[in-house]
């Protein structure tokens, strides 16, 4: 797999990149900056303030509630669409796949308005729910796509086997099809989960008072308070926040296997 | 039991999307819903070996499907709204895509934004395959944390990070070789591979995952090469995954705004470009029309495709 | 399958080279804000400059100050606001004008020469502007009797109470503080931090009346009739106000400067150092100066238009209109943001994350 390395350089170019900005981004001071400050000084504050301060912590708190109730709508959308595409037919299952995609050929701005024109004659505009309704709209596929990938490879032998055994149709589903099909039920989760967290157009366009979330914060450092520094601390404990819990995921998710 | 269960999940899931539409009474969407009801059941009887979804798996499943394309009808019914604000039906219109025809920027801009698409895509899925297989197959220690944290990463510092990049070393590093690198439709390839291999490579260890090694090894047993083995055994095997990737790398790279903004270059035009600055001024029907266009067109592209090479498109398995 | 995408791409690249417009080699290079200037404009430039005038669009301010802070080039005009133009002189970013190349610059009003950001137009000159004020739904706003003419509307829970969750303000924590501190009779741009502070206070008490902070969608809601007050951009209300009409609502849409006053904000032509062709850069700004390309905007889209020239081709109803065109007396009660320093964005930033959580 000599090949690797052609998929290591642009990994690697976004790692390099990734690790300069704490330095880059505290040495290339805002524009409007008087003095110039000290690099390890400015990126110190920055944790100092986050550290020091619950606010920010409540809005990481609030963040991961959505993503988790994201995650877990989708799933359950999500699950048994991939369960009919990988039982039905073979010369259906591209076609129906496709059909899963092809609304995000559609502009992502566009799929956004047609849910503000649905959602407000119902007065549900501007709330929680709305937030969670874009949301799963636009990460379904990212949990349908590998829930089926997983489905697919599934031996129906196997249920056979578990039927002659005696199993009934919930026994089947829960003790074997679901088990089998966690590493899908895990990268789809994480698929929706992560970018969920970082999404703030949504929480904007769709979003009442109080469904500002950790990629908003992100881009209001960016983009409204020209805070550079600031806003890469804010990524870098989002990204660190996030591998942990993949981290966790994947232990818990190897623990079971070893386990079954 | 199953039966059971699924119906509490549809049960679910109409109420958590339902919700609104009961809310509001209206006759139509009852009726949709009905519609949805009787067609899951016609599908579902139709279906008369064990093996085949019954029908409450179809009934979920088209709610889902519903719930993907009832916003997608309202786009395309809106691009013949007489209005410039897009907010309401006004009366209709073919005016919009009149004035798409004529509109050489924003044609121009959906096909670049396709062929981005398209491009960052293939490459992004070889890449992520690759990158899937040796998590699978090695299980390094690095590979994975380099491959989660760009989707784990904002885009918004995934953008500005690139584009520091490209400009203070990619740009001087291969000036001082001669070749004159500057912002374009190749950095903004390069910006959305880095973000679509994570994908890829996530769902295609997915895939992978649980997938008995002996295989690999009868293969070689056999005197295949490492060439055949991945041509003939493996790949098959996870082409289904390899396709979903791709399809994910798509959908990613063709609405993609804010990484595109940052890593392209001067008089770089892509379509989320064109309209997510018109957030400020008003998205009018004429993006709707686009949208509806674009999707006609891929569409209409895969199925040539599928018909030209069939077997490209068949899952192996 | 990334065998048919690979084909994909060829074809749709040979298709975008093909469809790519065979014109003359000149090209101006504009970074502008999307629809900025109507076509008729851009067709009038063309054919008189024979170039082609390229423009890339941005949406906010900050993003086209993030991309040239990060190292983009090759832009010869941009078009930002006055604060931005202030960040871009002070970076150094920004070309010097020669006046003698731009002889319409005596159709600009004199009370939009010379402004705090660059005393003399050494670099800029006035391209068009916006006010951020209050829009309303003309008939509920009378049939509830609540005031149009004060921020008291959006501040004071006494009227808000009666358009609970039909209030939108705008998400952007300098447009919404200054409106705060103007209500309270501050400057917009008060850098006191218990002055700061109070005005949080403010907004927190008048917060659960409100149905969202939002910049990006609230003026297709009031159009629609799901809003009935907002904080917003002239512009907007504009573009709301005509949508209104043009579909026969039941209702108007109206705008009007709050008495309390104003942000004001002046976007200008300036021309980046990085640009290679300022010969053509100069030709455009002394044509957009000639004052019918600035009509044409104000008539599509509710721009103010800083032109005298430009006054006798817009649309009277347009030219008459207070909130788009004020008078000496309300003019002087408009304010124009100017940047925080460093230490001060962090204060209010803190306080904003505090609005939006608590």
């Amino acid at each position: 797999m000599f090949l690797v390395v052609f998929f290591l350089l642009p990994a690697l170019i976004m790692v390099v990149a990734s690790l300069r900005y704490p330095g880059e981004f505290g040495g290339l001071a805002p524009l409007v900056s008087t003095r110039p400050g000290e690099e390890a000084g400015l990126t110190l504050e920055s944790y100092r303030v986050f550290f020091s301060d619950w606010v920010y912590f409540e809005i990481f708190a609030k963040s991961f509630g959505v993503a988790v109730l994201t995650t877990l709508v989708c799933l359950l959308m999500a699950y048994p669409v991939a369960a009919l595409i990988a039982r039905s037919p073979k010369r259906y299952r591209d076609m129906m796949v496709l059909l899963v995609v092809l609304p995000f050929a559609s502009n992502f701005l566009v799929r956004v308005y047609a849910w503000m024109i649905m959602l407000g004659p119902f007065e549900l505009l501007f709330s929680r729910f709305a937030v969670i309704c874009g949301m799963v709209y636009v990460h379904l596929p990212f949990m349908i796509l590998p829930l089926y990938t997983n489905l697919e490879k599934h031996d129906p032998a196997l249920l056979d086997a578990a039927q002659d055994l005696g199993a009934n149709a919930w026994q089947r589903f829960w003790r074997v099809t679901f088990p089998l099909s966690l590493p899908g039920v895990f990268s789809g989760s994480a698929l929706v989960f992560i970018p969920v967290l970082g999404m703030f157009a949504i929480p904007e366009i769709l979003g009442g008072k109080d469904d500002w979330i950790v990629g908003n914060m992100i881009k209001e450092s960016f983009l409204g308070t020209r805070d550079w520094p600031f806003g890469s601390m804010l990524s870098l404990m989002l990204t660190l926040a996030v591998l942990a819990v993949a981290a966790a995921a994947s232990w818990l998710a190897g623990r079971r296997m070893s386990r079954a | 039991m199953r039966k059971l269960a699924l119906g509490i999940e549809a049960l679910a899931i109409a109420v958590l999307f339902g919700s609104f539409l009961a809310s509001g009474g209206k006759l139509l969407l009852a009726g949709a819903a009905a519609a949805l009801l009787a067609l899951a059941g016609v599908l579902g009887l139709a279906g008369k070996r064990r093996e085949m979804p019954g029908f409450w798996l179809w009934f979920v499943s088209l709610l889902a499907y519903a719930f993907l394309y009832i916003p997608l009808v309202i786009v395309v019914i809106f691009s013949f709204n007489d209005s410039k604000l897009n907010a309401e039906w006004v009366g209709f219109t073919t005016a919009w895509y009149l004035k798409l025809f004529s509109d050489e920027d924003m044609l121009r801009a959906a096909l670049n934004s396709l062929s981005i698409a398209c491009g960052a895509a293939a490459i992004a899925t070889v890449l992520g395959t690759m990158a899937g297989l040796s998590m699978h197959r090695f299980k390094p220690k690095l590979l994975p944390f380099l491959v989660f944290t760009p989707v784990a990463m904002p885009e918004i510092l995934l953008g500005v990070s690139l584009l520091i990049f490209f400009l203070n070393s990619v740009s001087p590093a291969l000036g001082a070789l001669g070749i004159d690198f500057g912002l374009g439709l190749t950095t903004v390839v390069i910006a959305h591979v880095t973000f679509c291999i994570g994908f890829v490579a996530i769902i295609v260890r997915a895939r992978l995952a649980g997938m008995d090694e002996s295989i690999f090894e009868a293969a070689r047993d056999l005197g295949a090469t490492p060439w055949q083995t991945f041509r003939l055994v493996t790949l098959p095997l996870i082409m289904p995954g390899v396709i979903a990737g791709a399809l994910m790398a798509f959908t990613l790279s063709i609405d993609d705004f804010v990484i595109t903004f940052f890593t392209s270059g001067v008089g770089t035009k892509t379509l989320p470009l064109e309209i997510y600055t018109m957030i400020k001024v008003a998205v009018t029907p004429e993006v709707n029309a686009v949208s509806a266009l674009l999707m006609a067109l891929t569409l209409g592209m895969i199925m040539i495709a599928a018909k030209l090479a069939p077997d490209l498109m068949q899952a192996k398995t | 399958m990334p065998r048919i995408f690979a084909a994909l791409a060829a074809t749709a690249l040979a298709l975008s080279t093909g469809a790519a417009r065979a014109g003359p080699n000149d090209v101006l290079r504009m970074f502008n804000w999307n629809n900025y200037m109507t076509e008729e404009a851009v067709t009038r430039f063309e054919a008189r400059c024979n170039c082609r005038l390229a423009q890339d669009y941005y949406s906010d301010n900050e993003e086209m100050l993030a991309k040239l802070a990060a190292g983009a080039r090759g832009y010869d005009l941009l078009v930002p606001t006055g604060n931005a133009v202030e960040a871009l002189i002070k970076s150094d970013q920004l070309r010097p004008l020669d006046k003698s190349k731009i002889p319409n610059l005596k159709n600009i009003k004199p009370q939009h020469l010379n402004p705090w950001f660059d005393p003399g137009n050494v670099y800029s000159v006035p391209y068009a502007y916006s006010l951020t004020i209050v829009g309303y739904n003309v008939e509920r706003m009378r049939e509830l009797g609540l005031p149009t003419d004060s921020l008291a509307v959006i501040f004071d829970p006494q009227y808000l109470r009666k358009v609970e969750r039909k209030v939108t303000v705008l998400d952007s924590q300098r447009e919404l503080f200054a409106a705060a501190l103007k209500y309270l009779g501050y400057s917009a741009n008060e850098s006191g931090e218990a002055k700061l502070k109070q005005a949080r206070d403010l907004i927190l008490r008048a917060k659960p009346y409100w149905a969202a902070f939002n910049a990006a969608s609230y003026f297709k809601e009031l159009t629609v009739g799901n809003v009935w007050l907002a904080h917003g951009y002239s512009n907007d209300f504009f573009t709301a106000q005509q949508d209104a009409r043009n579909a026969g609502r039941k209702f108007s849409i109206g705008f009007s400067i709050p008495k309390e006053g104003a942000v004001f904000a002046l976007d200008n032509l300036v021309m980046h150092k990085s640009g290679k062709r300022p010969d053509l850069a100069y030709q455009f700004i002394d044509f957009w100066l000639e004052g019918r390309a600035s009509a044409e905007l104000t008539n599509a889209i509710g721009a103010g238009s800083p032109n005298q020239a430009a006054m006798p081709l817009i649309d009277p109803q347009i030219a008459a209109n207070e909130a788009i065109f004020p008078g000496p007396e309300k003019f002087r009660q408009l304010e124009m943001l100017r940047d925080y320093d460093r230490r001060l964005r962090r204060t209010l930033s803190r306080l904003w994350v505090e609005i939006k959580v608590r």
